[in-house]
């Protein structure tokens, strides 16, 4: 069982990110947060296996709460799912120490292929 | 830096690819042909760019059609009810992976806005590029505007350089 972190405003598309995890594969133990700050609340009361994160939050953006992870010692495994795949937000997101970055609109097979390299 | 070009051809591609992947049913997104229809109950959704080009991408449609685009966005049937809040959220986000990619092809740094939905769009700006487009025979229409008088400049041809 994979405990994921789903972060996203916009609840159809946390709904949507679900779907398409159970729909790539694995058993997933899956929780949900609305913004950065509470993905945060989330993570220091129970730190997940993985964190799939939206970029852009308000409250607390998808890279600030990548940033604040790793200041405080978290080594989550972190990948953003995010509607715009620059390469400038690719080149930020893994020098903050993102694993991967899945740009909307994506794919089961998307999700497999930045997931399993994650879980090796 | 290259200049890239984000013109129709640019648009249609994203929004086709949007649909095709996160919309499945109610048909292919084509190109509409003729003249639009009056628009009952319309909706908009569009999110800003924001940075040295200032504008937003701009989805129109009416309330029935973005129900379907909903429920086909959450894999829901055909037949279920779509609450105000799912219907405003899901519209918003087809619009924001709609702009998303589209500030990817622009040559410039920036950041991008939260996704906003109402009746009608904002008022300003200087209109770039309108794609009208048929999903599975219902009207959406795409736009794509500048809001700052630099970027308006760019207008004047069909393609923002």
């Amino acid at each position: 069982m994979i405990r994921a972190l789903v972060t996203d405003d916009s609840r159809v598309m946390r709904q949507i990110v679900i779907r398409t995890l159970r729909q790539a594969g694995y058993e997933w133990e899956i929780r949900e947060a609305a913004n950065g700050a509470e993905a945060l609340e989330a993570i220091r009361e129970d730190e997940p296996d993985v964190v799939l994160s939206d970029w852009n939050m308000p409250e607390m953006t998808g890279i600030d709460l990548l940033r604040r992870l790793r200041a405080e010692g978290y080594g989550t495994p972190f990948g953003f799912v995010t509607s715009e795949g620059s390469p400038e937000m690719r080149q930020t997101a893994e020098a903050a120490g993102a694993l991967f970055l899945i740009a909307k609109p994506f794919t089961p097979e998307a999700f497999r292929d930045v997931i399993e390299p994650v879980l090796a | 830096m290259s200049p890239i070009a984000v013109g129709e051809r640019e648009i249609f591609e994203i929004a086709r690819e949007v649909f095709d992947a996160m919309i499945p049913g109610g048909g292919a997104l084509e190109e509409w042909h003729g003249d639009l229809p009056v628009q009952h109950e319309p909706l908009t959704a569009w999110v800003a760019f924001h940075g040295p080009f200032s504008g937003r991408a701009v989805l129109s449609s009416e309330r029935g059609t973005v129900d379907d685009l909903a429920s086909a966005l959450l894999g829901l049937g055909p037949d279920a009810v779509v609450g105000d809040e799912d219907r405003l959220d899901a519209f918003g986000e087809i619009a924001n992976m709609v702009g998303g990619n589209l500030k990817s092809l622009l040559p410039f740094p920036g950041t991008l806005g939260l996704p906003e939905v109402a009746a009608e769009p904002p008022a300003d700006g200087v209109l770039l590029e309108k794609l009208r487009l048929s999903w599975g025979g219902r009207p959406i229409v795409i736009t794509l505007w500048s809001t700052d008088s630099a970027a308006a400049a760019l207008s004047e041809g069909s393609t923002l350089q």
